[in-house]
């Protein structure tokens, strides 16, 4: 194993590169992108759940001035926006503007104009003749026989595909006979849990500008965490040739999965651009934003038998999700959760049945974890149940049967599995059990009084990428593109996305690791899709472990180029020559080991080898890891339930991280906060509910009724207290693995199971909301007399 | 409706500017004026992504209407650093904390920051929850832009010794 100290810049804390840019609103998001003669673009979006255009009449707007287009002027072409998956694989049922309505929100017309006051007041004058077509918001009610159909037929790749009982899709799998796995078992555990509807909220609302050009081509700046995907889509349903079609990289205010696809939004400003010949730039509303998607919510019946010295013997999980108005990623999504189920814990004998079905509601789609918190919260929860009731301590229940070392984890369902390398998941329980104070902890009912405490414990992973040895159902591979400038300094090119947990930061660390050059001589380069080469997109906790390896895969090359020219100016074999960074000159030295007579500076070197004629020290590659590690994760979390309110206040908490070597250890933690918080929301506040007389969001599409954590609710901040694993993934650049989404994924249930300790209820739904709360202690109270 | 001339002082530059009276502050100082550091995020003043200071006092830009900001000194998120491009003590300890992941709370996290320190040279952690909440971040769980605020606190307290 490699020791940490040996690094030189991976594992530095460090100033983050767009920081300055940042602090000094300078950074350029897609909303701020502004350009001369541009248009504003509004959209006319059904106010029905469920309804179908008889007429539409623009006459009015036209007489404005303005450009208006309707579905009538969008091309005949059904897309999914989500493009990981292989394409016989990708469930498309959408257009780019639809003459039916699937959820309230959903886009029939669009119009661009002067300003967007103006673009607005055209929107208004569009009349329309609907059908209101009755609505279902029920998974359940929409599988009966005679609910109302959301879609007749879809698309599955090129093939038709009839959709019955609104069943989007379905997926089973199993290994070994789980009827036998729970004969054989002492005792049966079964339970219900449920999550909700969580909304994204990052902060910058889906946005996009593209222009036209001279060429018959279009320059797009959107939000989405892939570029390339972005502009094969659009290449496909507009028909220009993808060489005509160039989407830069802009910051992110924010992502989570809201933009792992090419959101909605950027095929109409297409559209419009398109026929106006001239820039146009459209901006979501926040209330637009969050009828435009959601996290997947979930239903889990959750079955395990065990032995009665605590082996499990046979799990079964059968979900339902309720995925609204579009299949964005259903099929992968039911693949991944039960891979996730299956990597938490060993069993011999399993099931896994899952079934996606289309409601008149908001489409949901990828949110940090992809069914892993959902997951994570049904098995951690349950595992504590199973830990009570067999009298055993809930961490050594754990230590007993989590996945680990040698064994098989499923990093993106069960086509993606790879080998278990590295592991810090004890580590991490018994470190953070010992920081949180664990073995203090009472039963609860020892407790009294108005406010009660409670700790709990959850663990998780998320994988690190889907690469896997064979091309299985999701695409992934990252290219990279790494030269050596003629002052030493070096520029680094790639499409991958920094959400702002500090992936670039990474990939310039690695870089300048491998190349040998201090950190603030690496450059991240502006990037597009005409200069970079095809990265899948940043999702899946991908962005280090495999954007990372093709980075430095690229940085080796340059560098064998680099001390193959330094070879012929200090006369030495190459291969004999090293490079470290040299802090007084801030340069990369060249040098031979063992003696001081041959350093020569890696600016000298490629100077010379420009003056020479020799060329660019430059390495491209593009990369498949074959392997997907689990980042594994841990939270602590001690809660205080106000018995008189409902009201629960996070106090304290641990969140422990197995990222292998933290490459941005800073950073890393920050993600390990921010994980926390969207994790406690999930538990405690968040979810989308519906009238289902109208079909709208109860929250009314804004901050104050969609309710998720403020500033004052986070425990101080010398009671959030985050630590790595020590742990090195052979398989990863530098030891490293992913962080990201395993921030978040162990954390609903180990608030549920500190609520659990602290007033003796077992809360199997989220969000534990003051009123759910108070009801069930009412209702505890009133058994207990 | 018509266009109308409205006088704003910007960052200490004067800018004559035409717009409609209906038109709110955040969109002429993003759109009209180009200055796009403050940021749209709610629209209903529920996050505070759009704050900029009004002779000092942090207000929300997409809840004013910029004529009744006329004759007002207006401070964006590009006007706190000294004109050599030095940062604003909390601007720096925003970069040397880490308090900042996608950025886009930042600039409104730093001006209503700024405005606390100012009126408060020594606030407590919770007095500085207290000031910032009416300001949203969905990345970092918010205990790193405390963090950050306190530094700059202690690094003031520091330099005043």
């Amino acid at each position: 194993m490699m020791e940490k100290n040996k690094f030189n810049a991976v594992s530095k804390i460090t100033r983050r590169k767009d920081g300055m840019a940042k602090v000094t609103g300078k950074e350029t998001y897609s909303s701020d992108v502004r350009l001369p003669h541009m248009l504003y673009a509004r959209v006319l979006r059904s106010p029905y759940p469920h309804a179908r255009i008889k007429s539409i009449d623009t006459s009015e707007a036209e007489k404005m001035g303005v450009v208006c287009i309707t579905y009538k002027d969008t091309p005949d072409f059904k897309y999914n926006e989500r493009q990981v998956s292989i394409p016989e694989k990708t469930y498309r049922d959408r257009n780019v503007l639809s003459e039916k309505a699937h959820h309230v929100g959903e886009g029939f017309a669009a119009v661009a104009a002067k300003t967007e006051a103006l673009a607005e007041k055209a929107v208004r004058s569009i009349k329309v003749d609907y059908e209101v077509l009755p609505g279902v918001f029920d998974p359940y009610e929409a599988m009966k026989p005679g609910a109302p159909k959301v879609y007749d037929e879809i698309l599955l790749g090129e093939n038709v595909l009839p959709i019955e009982n609104n069943i989007a899709c379905k997926r089973q799998v199993s290994e070994g006979d789980v009827e036998k796995g729970f004969a054989e078992a002492d005792f049966i555990f079964e339970h219900e849990f449920k999550t909700g509807r969580v909304y994204h909220a990052q902060m910058e609302t889906k946005s996009v500008v593209c222009r036209p050009e001279p060429d018959g081509g279009i320059t797009v700046w959107p939000t989405t965490q892939s570029i390339h995907n972005t502009r094969q889509l659009l290449g496909a349903i507009f028909d220009i040739p993808l060489n005509k079609v160039n989407v830069h990289r802009v910051a992110i205010g924010g992502a989570f999965g809201s933009s792992i696809q090419m959101n909605t939004c950027i095929p109409i400003s297409v559209a419009l651009a398109l026929k106006a010949q001239k820039p146009v730039k459209l901006s979501l509303t926040r209330e637009e934003d969050m009828y435009d998607h959601c996290k997947y919510p979930s239903i889990i019946h959750l079955k395990y038998g065990l032995k009665k010295d605590g082996t499990i013997t046979a799990g079964e999980m059968k979900t339902v999700v309720d995925i609204g108005g579009h299949n964005i990623q259903a099929y992968p999504l039911l693949g991944c959760m039960s891979g996730w189920f299956v990597s938490l814990y060993r069993m011999p004998h399993l099931n896994f049945e899952g079934t996606a079905v289309y409601t008149n509601k908001a489409p949901g789609c990828a949110m940090q974890g992809y069914g892993n918190p959902q997951v994570s919260f049904a098995v951690e929860s349950m595992i504590d149940m199973i830990a009570e009731k067999m009298g055993m301590d809930a961490i050594q229940l754990r230590l007993k049967n989590y996945v680990g070392l040698g064994e098989t984890f499923w990093g993106q369902g069960p086509t993606v599995r790879s080998i278990i390398r590295s592991c810090g998941v004890e580590e991490m329980l018994l470190k953070g059990k010992d920081m949180i104070e664990w073995d203090e902890r009472i039963k609860p009912e020892m407790k009294t009084g108005r406010y009660r405490r409670g700790v709990g414990v959850a663990r998780g992973f998320h994988t690190s990428g889907t690469g896997a040895p064979t091309p299985g159902e999701v695409i992934d591979y990252s290219t990279a593109m790494v030269k050596v400038n003629e002052d030493g300094s070096v520029d680094v090119s790639t499409a991958l996305m920094c959400h702002g947990g500090g992936t670039l930061e990474a990939i310039a660390k690695i870089a300048a690791e491998e190349l040998g050059v201090p950190i603030d001589k690496v450059g991240i380069s502006p990037s597009d899709t005409r200069n970079t080469g095809y990265d899948v997109c940043t999702h899946a906790t991908r962005g280090i472990y495999c954007g990372g390896a093709s980075v430095q895969r690229a940085a080796k090359k340059a560098k064998e180029r680099l001390l193959e020219f330094a070879s012929r100016l200090i006369d030495v074999n190459p291969e004999a020559l090293k490079i470290y960074p040299e802090e007084g000159t801030g340069q990369g030295i060249i040098y031979l080991p063992g003696t001081l007579q041959k350093n020569i500076s890696v600016g000298e070197v490629a100077k010379m080898a420009q003056l020479k004629g020799w060329g660019t020290a430059i390495g491209v590659i593009s990369h498949r890891q074959v392997n997907c590690p689990p980042c594994f994760v841990t939270n602590f979390i001690e809660v205080e339930v106000d018995t008189w309110t409902g009201e629960i206040k996070t106090t304290r908490a641990v969140a422990a991280v197995d990222c292998g070597t933290p490459v941005n250890p800073d950073l890393a933690a920050g993600q390990l906060e921010g994980g926390l918080c969207r994790g406690i929301g999930l538990a405690l506040l968040e979810d989308t509910e519906y009238d289902t007389e109208s079909g709208e969001l109860t929250c009314g599409g804004t901050f104050v009724d969609y309710k998720f954590y403020t500033p004052v609710d986070m425990p101080p901040v010398e009671h959030v207290r985050t630590f790595f694993a020590t742990t090195y993934e052979p398989t990863g650049p530098f030891g490293a693995k992913g962080v990201g989404e395993a921030a978040n994924n162990a954390t609903a249930a180990a608030v549920a199971n500190a609520i659990y300790n602290a007033v003796g209820i077992r809360f199997a739904e989220a969000p534990m909301t003051p009123e759910v709360v108070l009801a069930a202690l009412q209702k505890q109270a009133g058994v207990e007399k | 409706m018509k266009k109308q001339t409205l006088n704003l002082n910007i960052n200490g530059e004067d800018f004559e500017l035409r717009i409609f009276p209906n038109e709110l502050l955040v969109n002429v100082v993003r759109e009209t004026v180009g200055l796009t550091g403050t940021k749209y995020a709610c629209g209903t003043g529920q996050c505070g992504a759009c704050t900029v200071l009004v002779d000092d006092e942090p207000v929300l830009g997409c809840m004013t209407l910029a004529v009744s900001a006329a004759g007002s000194k207006i401070t964006t998120i590009e006007g706190i650093a000294e004109p050599d491009g030095k940062l604003d003590p909390l601007q720096d300890a925003f970069l040397k904390t880490n308090a900042i992941q996608c950025g886009f709370c930042t600039p409104g996290m730093i001006l209503v920051g700024k405005d606390l320190l100012k009126k408060n040279t020594n606030p407590t952690e919770n007095e500085i929850r207290h000031h910032i909440k009416g300001n949203l971040c969905r990345c970092t769980g918010y205990n790193g832009i405390v963090r950050a605020i306190k530094k700059c606190r202690d690094d003031m307290a520091e330099r005043n010794l």
